[in-house]
């Protein structure tokens, strides 16, 4: 069966008939090029597939696309503004932050939660923020350096 | 089919008409995770994360009424140690903002660390239906059997409810695992004290159920907690439960851990006592 789902995705309306079992992180990827969003374990443990619904960090690969409806998705792909990169972004490319690249677009979207809600994020809120993103490359602690810098910056 | 309802009693209906052909998702960190492993939904899905009314949080009557939508996010902001510390203890930021209280509780997972600091609470839940209404019932005799409940398949879990703050003296929550972080409970623990004194204490991932330690409760009722009453609890405590060996751990260590968590939980709750003295 389908879904005619409409919803908002980067900021612009959308309207589609889906599987009505699709996945949100399927969605994104395969049926609209979103690719941004990564599927990992699929299980909700590493947060590679990390996108916003409704400003809310969700893992879109235990999210189904249906579930949308009506509600805005935020993904790693809106973070730039045309060639200007987020400065979580830039700091991440600063700090090395970025290893095999797999798990970056989940923390990415992980570490701009943080940034939008906390002014002034201390220690243990850098690192909650991520406890739900996985680095097999276990590179975190040059990620917690980018997410502090890029704190600093939106202060400054 | 997939509904997807904007009130909850549009969910009770289609659940009271649809039954056990009609599975009820919201945060979807169970079902989609077998969806991922290549089965089927099988039946209709009712999606409840559309219906506003069901992540309702009241206060009545020196209870907290939590709508069964409540999601773990919500739940750590909750002024109440046990639950509070429990739902941070869940998976990361992304499960918590979509797991929710009633999905813990109607998936029933022995490990479920909702449901255990709930039972300590000696939290009551709600099971709706459309046409025959709603009826409470003690989480205590809400669990039944490994992964079976009191939930009929043509009803939905309305709501919970568990004291409010000023109607508890102390709780407190302990949880063992294997990382810091999306973390599934080897043992959990938790435990509260009432202003009538009485004392409730719960476990999780040692038993087909997450449960309560009615006998070693009996052991605590009414007395100062000792430095030898500790002990005992503890000894008690560990010869309650019922684990199993799995790949996570094995039985002795999960019966050896209870009795280190049960004086933790407890000791704690003394801690908190002396705090809130003048």
């Amino acid at each position: 069966m389908t879904w005619h789902l409409e919803c908002t995705i980067n900021d612009a309306p959308v309207t589609r008939d889906i599987p009505e079992d699709l996945t949100l992180l399927d969605f994104l990827r395969d049926h609209l090029g979103l690719t941004g969003s990564k599927g990992a374990c699929l299980e909700g443990e590493c947060g590679s597939c990390t996108v916003h619904l409704d400003d809310a960090p969700v893992c879109s690969c235990l999210t189904l696309a249906a579930q949308a409806h009506g509600r805005s998705v935020c993904t790693v792909e809106a973070l730039a503004e045309s060639t200007t990169l987020d400065p979580i972004q830039q700091a991440f490319i600063d700090t090395g932050a970025a290893q095999c690249g797999y798990c970056t677009p989940g923390l990415l979207m992980a570490g701009r939660t943080l940034l939008d809600r906390t002014a002034f994020p201390e220690a243990n809120h850098l690192l909650t923020s991520i406890e739900g993103n996985l680095c097999r490359c276990t590179g975190y602690a040059s990620i917690i350096e980018a997410i502090q810098i890029a704190a600093n910056e939106s202060k400054a | 089919m997939f509904y997807r309802p904007d009130t909850f009693a549009a969910a009770l209906r289609l659940k009271a008409d649809h039954a056990a052909a009609i599975k009820p998702i919201s945060g979807g960190t169970d079902l989609v995770v077998g969806l991922n492993r290549g089965q089927s939904l099988g039946v209709d899905v009712l999606d409840l994360t559309a219906a506003k009314d069901y992540r309702r949080i009241d206060h009545a009557d020196g209870s907290l009424i939590l709508s069964g939508g409540t999601t773990f996010a919500q739940l750590e902001q909750l002024d109440i140690a046990c639950l509070a510390r429990a739902a941070a203890s869940v998976g990361g930021p992304q499960i918590r903002n979509r797991g929710t209280i009633a999905g813990n509780l109607a998936t029933a997972s022995p490990a479920g660390d909702g449901s255990v600091a709930l039972l300590a609470l000696d939290a009551e839940v709600e099971l709706a239906h459309a046409d025959r209404g709603t009826r409470w019932l003690r989480l205590i005799d809400y669990f039944e059997d490994y992964r079976q409940t009191a939930l009929g398949d043509d009803e939905l879990i309305s709501h919970v409810r568990i004291p409010t703050p000023s109607a508890l003296q102390a709780s407190a929550w302990y949880k063992i695992g294997k990382r810091g972080a999306v973390n599934i409970s080897l043992v959990c623990a938790a435990a509260a004290r009432f202003l009538d004194g009485r004392i409730c204490l719960a476990f999780g991932s040692v038993a087909p159920i997450p449960m309560r330690a009615v006998q070693t409760e009996k052991l605590l009722q009414g007395q100062p907690l000792t430095g030898a009453l500790l002990h005992q609890a503890a000894q008690a405590a560990s010869a309650e439960v019922k684990p199993i060996d799995d790949w996570r751990a094995s039985a002795d260590y999960r019966k050896a851990m209870c009795a280190v968590l049960a004086r933790r939980v407890l000791e704690q709750l003394q801690t908190d006592d002396e705090r809130q003295m003048p």
